[in-house]
């Protein structure tokens, strides 16, 4: 079943067409990636999607419904969540509120009146984040102030954040950039348990192609704002376009 | 929060109780309770050693918790969600003439409403009114400019209070409030009684608690910090800190941040509407310079960064020390020299002073030295459930 379908996606900048009618389809329970050079309008894609651009054409559907220049918050609610490609966290708060945060929004919706109840009392919120640190192996350390960690730790609790909010859909922006190659190891052994343990489906932006080949089901490949393939692995690998578009025609 | 299976010592069990939250209440009562004593008789006797004169005087007490209640609500804006607004003088202003008008409308006289628990709640609602309005239009400018909106706001009604409003509030001659008696019996400016009708003889209670105005005030200012900190422990309050902290982040969790911030910019205006009515009962003479000039707004920046941004109790204290300087402290005779109106430069000082040794202000200064005199004593829990903010960084991951 499709879960996420982008029809003829544009948008312009002041003239500048950053993405140029992209027609995809993400199905359910699949990891799919976006792969491009510098420029081709990956993030901008994303953007588009998940409510910080607004498209100048076409339309986002998510489970059937329309949800095109919605915002960001309507966007989580409605079950896409995003994670970002530096470590968008709360940097005093301690690890397990940064997840909190996340769980309280899923549980309660963008926005209630409840500014006088301790939020001590919400058990179904704490066994979210709870479970969610433990996905990403960060059960030990919740009371650790988030801007503590290492690196490659903020980067999962980065991750955690973005399962608290219970999406169907989980948009991943570069997880591995900036890592260590044990780093990477630890990110990709995450995503194939997240494809595992949730069954989500995720969108995946990223550069690192063994990454890529290891994780994906279907490969998008942008180029200049337009799509130029979309397939699975093994096909696009072989694409003469592909190859002289993005690889610029060197073997892999 | 247990700590049952290592042997308590008396610092862990402190801090246990600390984070009781009746502890907690009965501490603020006791203090409040004792607080007039303190800075009257109390300082006199110091006084009296030091041949200067630095005691309070009766009124004070009452005015020092007033700004207190107004920068308690202040701080929910700047100290969490990292708002800074320089117009909160509209909302404790504005609340302030509403319910001096109401002790004197000339206008329609079924309108006339001396209570001053009236007072306070229909001051506090037009403060909601206002800064739902406010608000809604500078809340979509973040940083410099969300300040200046606020600013000029407030200076709007600064000059329609001193000018074209003159019909209204009297303009620059002030406006002269008359309060009626608390729950119809109880004159403001009444001794509180030594004897009580189910209690008893209790004298030092008359002593204590000076006049009714006190009490009201101290009843006040203890809903307000009930209220406040019950907001800070609830999902407001940890919604309002991450806004702080990532605005973007809280927005990709789902969460509607333009409500949010609007509903911390109301929350915090019925704390200032809630000061504001209050100074409507203790000032002789409301005027436009002291309720809704922008540099009323100003102070109470000073005051919550002097006590501590992002404490619950910091800026109390930050109001106190604000005041005394103002009204006790400008008095005194140092070389044969008064500070008079120069007040402000030894508050200046002081300012520079507190900041410079504790850049997390007063309370939060008390509080890391407190910690870390509790973890020299032996505190076996090592981190307690508040963190002081500036705690130095202990590497994560590895523990």
């Amino acid at each position: 079943m499709a879960l996420l379908e982008l029809e003829n996606l544009t948008k312009e900048f002041n003239g500048l067409t950053a993405v140029d009618r992209v027609s995809m389809t993400v199905e359910e329970g699949t990891t799919h990636a976006i792969i491009g050079p510098n420029g081709a309008g990956k993030s901008t894609t994303i953007n588009c999607v998940t409510g910080l651009l607004e498209p100048t054409e076409g339309t986002v559907t998510f489970k059937g419904e329309d949800i095109t220049g919605a915002e960001p918050h309507a966007v989580v609610q409605k079950g896409i969540s995003k994670s970002f490609q530096t470590a968008s966290i709360f940097p005093e708060m301690s690890v397990m509120d940064n997840v909190r945060m996340a769980a309280f929004a899923a549980e309660h919706g963008a926005f209630r009146f409840n500014f006088l109840r301790r939020r001590d009392s919400y058990d179904a919120v704490d066994d979210v984040a709870f479970r969610m640190l433990e996905e990403v192996n960060l059960g030990d350390v919740g009371d650790v102030p988030a801007q503590n960690l290492p690196y490659g730790d903020k980067r999962r609790l980065e991750i955690a954040i973005a399962l608290a909010s219970e999406p169907d859909l989980l948009f991943m922006d570069e997880p591995t950039a900036g890592m260590s190659p044990e780093e990477t190891e630890q990110t990709v052994d995450l995503i194939e348990q997240l494809q595992e343990d949730l069954g989500l489906t995720i969108v995946l932006v990223e550069h690192d192609m063994e990454v890529i080949f290891r994780v994906a089901d279907q490969i998008a490949v942008l180029h200049r704002g337009g799509i130029i393939a979309d397939a699975a692995p093994e096909e696009v690998k072989g694409s003469p376009d592909v190859q002289e578009a993005y690889l610029g025609g060197v073997e892999i | 929060m247990s700590t049952d299976d290592r042997t308590p010592n008396l610092v862990d069990r402190f801090v246990a109780l600390k984070q009781q939250e009746w502890f907690l209440f009965t501490t603020v009562a006791v203090a409040l309770l004792v607080f007039p004593w303190a800075l009257i008789d109390g300082l006199e006797i110091v006084a009296e050693f030091i041949k200067t004169d630095i005691g309070g005087y009766t009124g004070l007490p009452a005015l020092i918790l007033i700004y207190g209640i107004v920068v308690i609500g202040f701080n929910i804006l700047l100290g969490y969600t990292g708002l800074l607004s320089f117009g909160h003088a509209a909302f404790f202003g504005g609340s302030a003439y509403t319910a001096a008008l109401l002790t004197r409308s000339g206008f329609i006289p079924e309108l006339l409403i001396k209570s001053p628990i009236l007072m306070i709640l229909i001051g506090s609602l037009l403060a909601v009114l206002l800064a739902w309005f406010i608000g809604f239009l500078s809340i979509r400018r973040s940083g410099v400019y969300f300040a200046v909106l606020t600013l000029t706001f407030g200076q709007v009604m600064y000059y329609y209070a001193m000018g074209p409003g003159g019909w209204l509030t009297n303009g620059d001659d002030g406006f002269t409030p008359d309060p009626g008696e608390l729950l119809g019996h109880f004159a403001l400016d009444q001794s509180f009684p030594g004897d009580l009708p189910v209690l008893g003889d209790l004298p030092f209670l008359s002593t204590l608690l000076t006049d009714w105005f006190y009490v009201l005030v101290a009843v006040t200012t203890f809903l307000a910090v009930v209220v406040g900190y019950r907001i800070l422990k609830s999902p407001y309050g940890l919604i309002f800190e991450a806004l702080g902290q990532n605005e973007q982040r809280v927005n990709f969790v789902g969460l509607n941040v333009f409500r949010y911030k609007l509903m911390a910019f109301v929350i915090s205006a019925v704390f200032a509407g809630v000061g504001g009515a209050l100074y409507a009962m203790q000032t002789l003479t409301l005027h436009p310079n002291g309720s809704l000039y922008w540099i009323i707004s100003g102070d109470f920046v000073i005051m919550t960064a002097l006590g501590g941004v992002g404490t619950l109790f910091g800026p109390i204290i930050g109001a106190g020390i604000f005041e005394y300087i103002r009204l006790v402290l400008s008095g005194i005779e140092i070389a044969g020299y008064e500070f008079g109106g120069m007040w402000r430069l030894l508050l200046g000082g002081a300012f520079v002073l507190i900041i410079v040794l504790f850049p997390s202000g007063l309370y939060g200064g008390i509080k890391n030295v407190a910690s870390s005199i509790a973890v020299r004593f032996g505190n076996t829990t090592g981190r307690t459930r508040e963190r002081p903010e500036h705690e130095p960084a202990e590497r994560g991951g590895d523990d």
